[in-house]
Formats: C-alpha cells, sequence, structure tokens
C-alpha cells in the first residue's frame, strides 16, 4: 500500500469519521472513501466554499492566508485543510460514539 | 183525439264531414347506381432499438502526482488529526439546543374519538396505550353511582394506524354489564388488556380472540374487591426472572390484590393481598372511638421506577402511602374474609390532601419524586423522604382527575381538570404556570383520564366527561430528551424552601 492510502486510511480510522476526500484544485475528486454521488457533491459545493473563504482572508489581508475551515451542522462536521494544489475534506459526525 | 200523421222526412248536413275523393297518380324514383371498390390498408413492421448501457463513466477519480499528494496530506495530518481527536471530547456544543421551529413546542389534537352509542350517556373512565403504541383502549362508565350500577357499559379500541379509522366508531367493542372504571394493557402483550369493574371485577380481555374474548377474570367473591376497583396495574412477577406479569388491583374497599393468571382455568388466582386500615392515618385525621383496623378506600398507586418492591397509593381520605410488597405490617381486623392472610404495606405516610387524592405517580427519571393531584385543586410534588411537599401547584381550574410525568421529559407533567383542560408544566421554566393550557373535552366536560404514550412518546390521550377520547401529538421540544434535565429534576427535588 502507498504512502497516500496509509494517511487516509489513518485518518478514515479517527472516531466518528464518516468520510474523506481529497480534491484538486478544480475541484475534482482524487481519492475518496464514499460513493460516487456524495463525493461529487462534497468535492463541488465545498471546495467552492473554501475557494470563497480563501479569497475572503487574503482580500482582508493579503499578507494572511486561509489556513483550516470547520463548518459544524446540525448532523456533522465538516472540516477542510486547504493547501496550494489540494483540499483535504473530512467528515465527522461528533456523537457517534 | 190522436190521430196518424206522415211527416217529411228532415236531412241534416254535417257542417265539417266532407266527402273525399281518391284519385290514381304514379311516381317513379331514378335507378340507383351500385358500384364495387376494394381497399387495402398498408403493411406494417415491428423494429426494436436498443440503447448501450450506460455505465458508471461519468465519475471519474482524476490523475494525479503521487508524489505531491503525499507530501501535503503528510503536512495536513498531524493537525487534522489533533482536530478530530479533540472533537469527540469537546464540550462546546453540548448544551447547544438546536431549535429549529417554532412549532417544535406546540401540542396539536391529531384525534377525536367517541362510541357514538355510548358517547353523553357515559364517561371516560380509563384510557390505555398497548405496548406497541398503535392502540388506543378506553374504557365507558360513570364515577357517579347512586345506587346499583345497571349502565351497560364497554371497552372500545381503536387502532391509530390503521387508514379506514372511524371516529365515531371503534374498531373493537367489548360490551360489559357494569361499568367499568380502570384498565391497562399488558407492558409487552398488544393484545391482552386489563380492567376492573364497579362490582370489584377483575378481567382480562384478548382482543385477539375470535369470539369470547374474555380469558379470565377474579370473579365476585371473599376474594375479589367488595367495592368498585379503582386502578389496575401488570407487575413483573419476581419468580419469573422477568417473563411474566402479574396484575396488583386496588379498590374502594382499601384492598390491593396481587393477582396471577393460570394458564389452565380461566380464572384468576389470588396471591397475595394488603389492605389499608385506619391505624395508618396519620395522627390528627384519626378519629377517637374508631377501631384501628377499619379499611381505608384506595384510588390509585404507583410503582417505582427502580425499586419493584415500593408503591405509593392514594386514598379516599387524601392520605398518601408509601408501600412496600414485602412490608409484614398489622394483619388486616377480623371481619374481612380471604383466602390469603391480608396485611397492611404501609411503611409510611405523607402530609395529606384535603381531599380525595385523585392521581399519584412516580417519576420515571427519579427514584424518590412522585407527584399527585386529587379533588383540593392542587399538584404536590414530594420526596420519597420527606413528608411535606417539595412543590405544590394549584392552577385553579377545578378537581384535578389525573396527573402524570411525561416518559420522555423528566421535568415534564401533565394534568387533567376539571374545567375540561390539558395542563402541561415544565419545573424547568416557571413551575406555577403551566407551559400549555389545551382544550381536552368536547363542551368543557371535565377531563377524567390521560395517558402518555410509552411507544410513540410524542403521542398524548386523554377522556372526558361526555364519553369522548382526544389524541395529542406533542412537539418535538416536548418529547425529546433535553441536556441535564435529570439533574434539573433532582435538584427542584431536592430543594426545601
Amino acid at each position: 500500500m502507498s504512502e497516500v492510502e496509509e494517511t487516509l486510511k489513518r485518518i478514515q480510522s479517527h472516531r466518528g469519521v464518516q468520510g474523506t476526500i481529497v480534491v484538486n484544485s478544480e475541484g475534482i475528486p482524487i481519492r475518496t472513501t464514499l460513493d460516487n454521488s456524495t463525493t461529487v457533491q462534497y468535492a463541488g459545493l465545498i471546495h467552492q466554499l473554501a475557494q470563497k473563504a480563501r479569497s475572503t482572508v487574503r482580500e482582508l489581508d493579503p499578507q494572511n492566508d486561509l489556513t483550516f475551515l470547520r463548518i459544524r451542522s446540525k448532523k456533522n462536521e465538516i472540516m477542510c485543510a486547504p493547501g496550494n494544489e489540494y483540499i483535504l475534506l473530512v467528515i465527522q459526525t461528533p456523537d457517534a460514539s | 183525439m190522436f190521430t196518424d200523421e206522415d211527416l217529411e222526412p228532415v236531412e241534416c248536413l254535417s257542417c265539417w264531414k266532407k266527402e273525399r275523393y281518391t284519385d290514381e297518380v304514379g311516381v317513379q324514383t331514378k335507378d340507383l347506381d351500385v358500384e364495387d371498390v376494394g381497399v387495402q390498408s398498408k403493411k406494417y413492421e415491428d423494429e426494436g432499438t436498443q440503447t448501450d448501457n450506460s455505465r458508471d463513466n461519468y465519475f471519474k477519480l482524476a490523475e494525479t502526482d503521487e508524489g505531491r499528494l503525499e507530501k501535503f496530506l503528510k503536512k495536513v495530518e498531524p493537525r487534522l488529526s489533533k482536530i478530530l481527536e479533540k472533537n469527540m471530547k469537546s464540550v462546546a456544543f453540548d448544551d447547544y439546543v438546536i431549535r429549529s421551529y417554532e412549532d417544535d413546542l406546540a401540542v396539536t389534537c391529531t384525534h377525536t374519538l367517541c362510541h357514538d352509542e355510548l358517547k353523553d350517556e357515559l364517561q371516560i373512565t380509563g384510557v390505555s396505550w398497548n405496548s406497541t403504541g398503535s392502540v388506543l383502549a378506553a374504557t365507558y362508565g360513570r364515577f357517579d353511582h347512586e345506587d346499583w350500577c345497571t349502565h351497560k357499559a364497554a371497552l372500545c379500541t381503536w387502532s391509530l394506524d390503521r387508514r379506514d379509522i372511524n371516529p365515531k366508531k371503534p374498531n373493537v367493542v367489548i360490551d360489559s354489564p357494569s361499568c367499568i372504571m380502570c384498565l391497562e394493557f399488558h407492558p409487552t402483550n398488544p393484545a391482552w388488556v386489563v380492567g376492573g369493574n364497579f362490582s370489584g371485577e377483575v378481567l382480562v380481555w384478548d382482543l385477539n380472540k375470535e369470539d369470547d374474548l374474555l380469558i379470565s377474570t377474579s370473579g365476585i367473591g371473599d376474594d375479589a374487591h367488595r367495592e368498585p376497583v379503582a386502578k389496575v396495574q401488570w407487575i413483573l412477577d419476581p419468580n419469573s426472572k422477568g417473563r411474566s406479569y402479574n396484575i396488583i388491583s386496588v379498590g374502594g374497599d382499601g384492598k390491593v390484590l396481587i393477582w396471577t393468571m393460570s394458564k389452565k382455568k380461566p380464572k384468576l388466582k389470588l396471591v397475595e393481598g394488603f389492605v389499608l386500615m385506619t391505624q395508618s392515618l396519620p395522627r390528627n385525621m384519626k378519629v377517637r372511638g374508631v377501631r384501628g383496623d377499619k379499611e381505608i378506600g384506595a384510588t390509585c398507586i404507583s410503582f417505582n421506577s427502580e425499586d419493584k418492591d415500593t408503591f405509593i397509593v392514594g386514598s379516599e381520605s387524601g392520605c398518601i402511602f408509601k408501600c412496600n410488597l414485602h412490608a409484614q405490617g398489622n394483619p388486616a381486623g377480623s371481619h374481612i374474609v380471604s383466602s390469603v392472610p391480608l396485611r397492611s404495606p404501609v411503611t409510611f405516610t405523607f402530609n395529606p390532601h384535603h381531599g380525595p387524592v385523585h392521581s399519584v405517580d412516580y417519576s420515571p427519571f427519579h427514584r424518590n419524586a412522585f407527584l399527585t393531584s386529587g379533588m383540593d385543586q392542587c399538584i404536590r410534588i414530594y420526596n420519597v423522604l420527606q413528608d411535606q411537599p417539595t412543590i405544590t401547584v394549584e392552577p385553579g381550574e377545578g378537581y384535578l382527575y389525573s396527573a402524570k410525568w411525561s416518559p420522555v421529559r423528566p421535568t415534564l407533567l401533565a394534568a387533567a381538570t376539571e374545567k375540561g383542560n390539558l395542563l402541561l408544566y415544565d419545573l424547568k421554566s416557571d413551575q406555577l404556570v403551566p407551559i400549555h393550557k389545551i382544550e381536552a373535552s368536547v363542551d368543557n366536560k371535565p377531563v377524567y383520564t390521560l395517558q402518555f404514550n410509552l411507544t410513540r412518546r410524542n403521542l398524548l390521550a386523554t377522556g372526558d366527561g361526555s364519553g369522548y377520547i382526544r389524541v395529542f401529538k406533542l412537539g418535538d421540544d416536548l418529547s425529546s430528551l433535553a441536556p441535564r434535565d435529570v439533574e434539573h429534576l433532582s435538584h427542584v427535588i431536592n430543594t426545601t424552601d
């Protein structure tokens, strides 16, 4: 198993994690642990939101940059770690014990 | 004088009849042209087409450089792992309750049911939900008898899930020659229901049976109640390791009787019995010169949710007794005849109501909390460890015929009033003002009974004095557990100011 797969598996094995997706700079999923339609939806929508968030931060202060984005919802929490080329999305249900 | 005479004939010509003339005339139509022509429809042909099976090829993961992806993941993983772990331990959102809709708080009436033949004439004496929560049963009877009961009463059931539910016609009607005063469905078997009638008989019906639904009865006699049965309940048989249930009944004759169903005979067997006696009354209520072994009529009973041997009994005298199934109280007086020895179950007496107690209910969430309601128009909440009530609420709605804790929300309680309203109190908000006051009877008749649905926890049924049953649906907020409610209840119970 490659290093990439192993890392993703480690993340996926955390408690409460429902799914992990890696998206490229165009918003197209590269790796996923979810089913196809859910992956496409999450990738497209969260990618747009992350871009918007990043541009907001940068516009407020050109020296600043977005490092992390967390969205808390009624059912779960979506975490995005943005990089230059990729975004890592993790969906976690906090009260699933 | 008479002579022959010939007169000229007289002729009268008709003024409207005319003589018919006939004449012969010939006519001739043209020759008919006839022609034969043949037609023929076109030929048809069937042809099939088939598209190719579309494969899931619209979804494709993008290709990327493995090395750069690895670098990126290495960079973000430690941080993400830390957050994921922290998230599971976080208490930041614990108290954050999402109140999404306004109508979460609302209470709506979903059904108004009655048995058309008996309404107006009889009252609803009891309602009960079966173990699946889909069938509602109600008993018809009267509380105000002046002499013998000659009413033609009935037990009726409605299946709320059936599409053809007729609110004026029950699915099952079991007729009874005397008023049925109370009932309760079996805790696990959805077809069994126990009831008690005005003559003191305890009866068990099986709603699944074809013709004679009655499967067991206590009969009338020395062992049975000598006054109307006030309440019946199923209790776990301690000898069966939690598999079978016995029946406990209380009556106006002060007896608390435990019955077991036998498989062979259609007769309930008396296993154990208790009797409430005047010696258990608090000193200021004792009447001089009356013997201590006279009975006190019982009106209601409730078992503790944790300790299955402890129960509370309310009485006609207004007294509330804490009792235990293993209590070794004084034996009953010699004037009471029974096949099993009867003794007093009382271990403690609480500060009494000023009038008959109509209902008692142990909290399903707190082993020391119970509530009572009665003719003195107040709801009292007691801590078992103290004889004075911790909280007294006076709604000013007349007699309170029934009060119950919600099976879901530890601080929520409901009460049925003489003025025909259903009151919902939340001990967490304002203790003295009901959070909801809903009209629960058809024409301001008293509401005699109310019952929460233990399976479908957002339903509640009430029965009123003109024979109507109402089913209410409680909003999400009233039928789901809020965080720290149990702590709040114990806080309320343990304050003694």
